[in-house]
């Protein structure tokens, strides 16, 4: 269904590549790395440890800068960016959810679901809507006043994910988001990422290497040794089929329990 | 092998370490170059036996205080890096290290910073003790003869006994943090969330609100009481628990201030809808709120602190400043002598409690003495009372002189005065002033001198007579200041006094304090004399109380040879048909006088500069501590913050927002407690002469917020970079 829908690129990254080191102990992180994220898709980026997966996120969220090639998010190539434009750009354009929700200690739920707009200086009256909206969105309306520290796992994710939706960014990036999760937790929240994408054609970016959360995105592509090594589209398959699918290509890579832990 | 990883640890976690080193040091040196202070005065040429005593004994106390904070301030900082290095210590014992092994490693670091904190501290300690020998000459005003480096081992000895018992305190502290903390903890230090202990906003209000009324209440308290100095005897006991009331509602009113005042803030921010979700101020506010509550004690400490120092550097260098300003008026001759006559009273005592057989010597003066003719003895060495076997006479060394008797204001055997400030301010329908109110001051009343006596004295210091009829009074008071003023308002206000039954008008429409001391000395002699006329006061038959010769040399004689020859002579007695009709009081030169008080003015200074000066710095590297530790703590929110799209400009600021509560509240609420506080010294401190703050006293506050402001800036410059390295480093490997 999403098909129909896949016109406009969000993200468009081509020749990237990414070294580390100094002479003589150089690490070639990513190499020639091309894709392209169309609006409204549900994208997994997955590989083994080590494989440069999250370099690519970093770079392609600007918090990493690339060392040659470009990334066009909506049309602006982001590594010819300066730092304060860089900022305002994370903020209006792009959300990010984290493998520990690195929620801030000190504020409420609210108050960190909150924080992106107050930064981005919205007015008082609209921050508060726009809050219980995304809240109830995500079923977290109950926990709005507590902190961090009174909340599962689980709820904290998706306060995270409120927090990454609240200012609608062009572009969601999730970095192992369900890695600190409980199965059951984890299953609520890629369930409301799904959700979120379908119903409100959020564009959502996740790294991961676990094979049952890249099940959920319409396609995922495999990284290895810094190179993009194959791609799959869900299709009109079913979940389950699509994770089999994933399974058989993880198992050509090398086999996902090597690099489970 | 465990040497080798301390040594690397403590390499590594340089920046961590780095302000426990840099607190260590501090401390040694401002210990190290205190103690030599006693040395430092040998070197500056102070050669007052009587002043190095009451040094040292002021010393000896101050340096058990110091060590006080030095404990508290070392305690702190290794509190702060115990916490950043939590879990290195867990990876060792994961690793499979001992814990016997891991306090082996954690005592050698600490063997390591205090070894080099204790070199460090010394060589600067040793080089701010020369650079201060040089600044305690400037404030006892006396010249360097023989600069020479010196070395004391007594100082060094006691920073070195100190370090140790200090050493011992924070390693076995640091081992039983060691040993009571789970390795889950340990290991888990930064990951988790970190719980906040939130408080009830609103009874945070109530406490606010009562740290608020405490402190005002003891604010009006004590404007309203004063200090319980001038009590008599009878009510000084109720007026020291008094005292006590206020300070305890001060204390516990400015601990309950910063108890309450995160949940002030929260709430206070929260009305604001506007201004709470705007920008970071919601983040900053509550970053506050969380850290407020486990530092609120250190904050109230750091208040009182602060204002101790502010007072005791205001108050004291103030003491001061009058006492070198009306130095000239207090000392109009080159040497003094009083006499005090025996009153009933003195009798009765001795003949109680004294001596029966030296009561049957003594006799009541009906009649004042000539002091001139009777003033001979004999000499004596002058580091003992031998006696050199000269004989001594003012003869000797006398010029122009004059003899001032000061008589009570009722007739012979008498007990009410006639003149007391308390009669003038009912007359005049004025409040008396605070200081006088219940001291003796007031109940002995004023004294009564001859025009005579007083004219001479003014001739003597080349300025005209002043005619009083003998229906006239004149007023005079060395002391200047509230009791000056009084007494003038009462002459300008045309008053008339009753002496004996005649009625006196005022000579003259203002009193005189420029020639109206009797003797020389430190803070003023004179607390209130009325002068009339010579043939009203043989009229009167008054009870003598004292007379005063005043000398000048002879005219080109040398001053210190002849303060040298009448300066140590035992007094033969005075004797009026063989009978004593009082005693020999003070002695008193005049440029002994002038030492006396630059050596005082010195002390009290350098005193109050030195321990206000500890004080600050204490305050400020703690509060530094606090808040660089805060930064490290909360990098990883300011890396969140980076994120989500928050620009460096507003980090910064809120971290700027952050750090400047926390350094000034404490400062204004310590201004704030040293403002009321110097208002009612000062007020005191007026009866005796004109106070002021200003000059000097400015320029050490000055000094003093400059060290305080200096560690603000550092601190936030320091912050400032860790957050910038926080926010670089990438967020996840």
């Amino acid at each position: 269904m999403q098909t129909t829908h896949m016109a406009t690129p969000v993200l468009e990254v081509a020749h990237l590549e990414k070294v580390y080191g100094a002479l003589g102990n150089v690490t070639r992180a990513l190499n020639d790395v091309s894709f392209t994220v169309n609006r409204g898709e549900f994208v997994g980026i997955m590989g083994a440890s080590g494989s440069g997966k999250s370099t690519l996120l970093n770079c392609v969220s600007t918090i990493d800068s690339a060392t040659s090639g470009t990334i066009r998010i909506n049309g602006q190539d982001v590594t010819r960016m300066k730092q304060t434009k860089l900022s305002q750009f994370r903020r209006e354009e792009l959300g990010f959810i984290f493998q520990d929700s690195n929620l801030l200690d000190t504020l409420t739920a609210r108050e960190n679901i909150a924080l992106p707009l107050t930064i981005a200086r919205t007015n008082s009256a609209e921050i508060s809507t726009r809050v219980q909206d995304v809240a109830a969105r995500l079923s977290i309306s109950q926990v709005l006043d507590k902190y961090p520290y009174q909340m599962s796992g689980g709820q904290q994710q998706r306060v995270a994910a409120a927090r990454a939706l609240v200012t609608d960014p062009t572009m969601i990036m999730a970095d192992e988001p369900t890695g600190a999760l409980d199965s059951k937790s984890a299953r609520l929240l890629l369930e409301s990422l799904e959700a979120l994408n379908r119903r409100l054609r959020a564009t959502v970016l996740m790294v991961t290497h676990d094979s049952f959360a890249a099940s959920y995105t319409s396609r995922v592509l495999f990284i290895r040794d810094g190179k993009i090594f194959t791609e799959l589209r869900r299709g009109d398959t079913d979940r389950r089929e699509f994770f089999d699918r994933i399974m058989e290509v993880v198992a050509m890579m090398g086999g996902e329990g090597s690099d489970a832990l | 092998m465990l040497c080798k990883l301390a040594w690397g640890n403590v390499r590594r976690a340089g920046r961590d370490y780095l302000v426990y080193l840099l607190t260590l040091t501090l401390g040694v040196t401002v210990f190290y170059a205190f103690n030599t202070i006693s040395m430092q005065v040998d070197i500056a040429g102070i050669d007052e036996e009587g002043l190095a005593q009451v040094m040292g004994s002021i010393l000896g106390d101050l340096t058990y205080f110091l060590a006080g904070v030095m404990a508290f301030l070392m305690v702190y900082a290794n509190n702060f890096i115990m916490k950043r290095r939590k879990k290195e210590f867990g990876l060792y014992q994961v690793l499979g290290m001992g814990r016997g092994r891991v306090a082996t490693i954690m005592a050698l670091e600490t063997v390591i910073v205090s070894v080099v904190a204790f070199v460090a501290g010394i060589v600067l300690g040793v080089g701010l003790s020369q650079l201060m020998t040089f600044f305690t000459a400037s404030l006892f005003k006396t010249q360097i003869a023989n600069f020479h480096f010196f070395f004391s081992v007594h100082a060094f000895n006691l920073t070195l006994a100190c370090m140790l018992v200090m050493f011992v305190l924070t390693l076995l502290l640091n081992l039983r943090a060691v040993r009571r903390t789970k390795l889950i903890e340990l290991m888990g230090a930064e990951r988790r969330n970190e719980s906040i202990k939130t408080r009830n906003p609103w009874i945070a209000i109530a406490i606010f609100a009562v740290g608020v009324v405490l402190v005002g209440v003891a604010y009006y308290r004590l404007l309203r009481d004063g200090f319980p100095l001038t009590a008599t005897d009878s009510k000084l006991q109720e007026a020291m628990n008094q005292f006590g009331i206020t300070t305890a509602m001060v204390t516990v009113g400015t601990f309950a201030l910063f108890w309450g005042l995160s949940g002030m803030l929260i709430k206070l921010l929260q009305s604001l809808r506007g201004v709470y979700w705007r920008g970071l101020n919601m983040f900053t506010v509550r970053q506050l709120a969380a850290k407020v509550n486990t530092v609120c004690f250190s904050m109230g400490v750091i208040a009182m602190l602060l204002f101790l120092a502010i007072t005791s550097v205001t108050c004291g260098m103030s003491i001061a400043n009058v006492m070198n300003e009306n130095l000239e008026r207090y000392n109009p001759v080159d040497v003094s002598q009083t006499y005090v006559y025996y009153t009933p009273d003195t009798l009765d005592y001795y003949k109680e409690y004294v001596n029966p057989s030296e009561a049957d010597r003594m006799v009541l003066a009906d009649t004042t003495v000539d002091l001139y003719p009777a003033w001979h003895g004999k000499g004596k060495s002058a580091d003992n009372n031998d006696e050199t076997g000269k004989k001594v006479d003012i003869a000797d060394v006398a010029g122009e002189h004059v003899q001032i008797d000061s008589y009570l204001s009722y007739p012979f055997g008498g007990s009410n005065p006639s003149v007391s400030a308390g009669e003038m301010c009912k007359t005049m329908g004025e409040k008396l002033p605070k200081a006088l109110g219940g001291s003796n001051a007031d109940t002995m009343g004023l004294f009564v001198t001859p025009a005579s006596q007083y004219n001479k004295l003014r001739q003597m210091m080349d300025e005209e007579p002043v005619s009083i009829g003998r229906d006239q009074y004149l007023l005079t008071c060395d002391m200047g200041g509230e009791l000056g003023d009084l007494y003038t308002k009462y002459m300008a206000g045309g008053h008339t006094l009753t002496l004996g039954g005649h009625e006196l008008k005022p000579a003259t429409d203002k009193s005189d304090k420029d020639t109206a001391a009797i003797a020389n000395s430190a803070m003023g002699s004179n607390p209130g004399t009325v002068v009339v006329a010579d043939e009203l006061l043989s009229q009167l038959n008054l009870q003598p109380y004292s007379s005063n010769l005043l000398v000048n040399y002879k005219q080109g004689m040398d001053v210190t040879k002849a303060d040298e020859s009448i300066k140590y002579t035992l007094l033969d007695d005075l004797l009026v048909d063989g009978k004593k009709p009082g005693s020999w009081g003070v002695f008193m030169t005049r440029s002994e006088m002038y030492t006396q008080a630059a050596q005082m003015n010195g002390m009290i200074s350098y005193l109050a500069i030195y321990i206000g000066f500890v004080l600050v710095v204490a305050c400020a590297a703690i509060l530094s501590i606090q808040q660089l530790s805060n930064v490290a703590d909360g990098s990883r929110s300011y890396r969140v913050l980076a994120q989500i799209g928050c620009d460096d400009r507003q980090i910064r600021h809120s971290v700027m927002a952050q750090q400047a509560v926390f350094f000034l509240f404490p400062l204004a609420v310590g201004l704030a407690h040293s403002f009321v506080a110097l208002k009612v010294i000062i007020e005191l401190v007026s009866i005796f002469g004109d106070m002021s703050i200003g000059g000097t006293v400015g320029l050490t506050c000055a000094i003093f917020l400059a060290a305080y402001g200096g560690y603000f800036l550092v601190t936030y410059l320091m912050s400032a970079g860790m957050v910038q390295a926080a926010i670089a480093t990438r967020y996840s490997e």
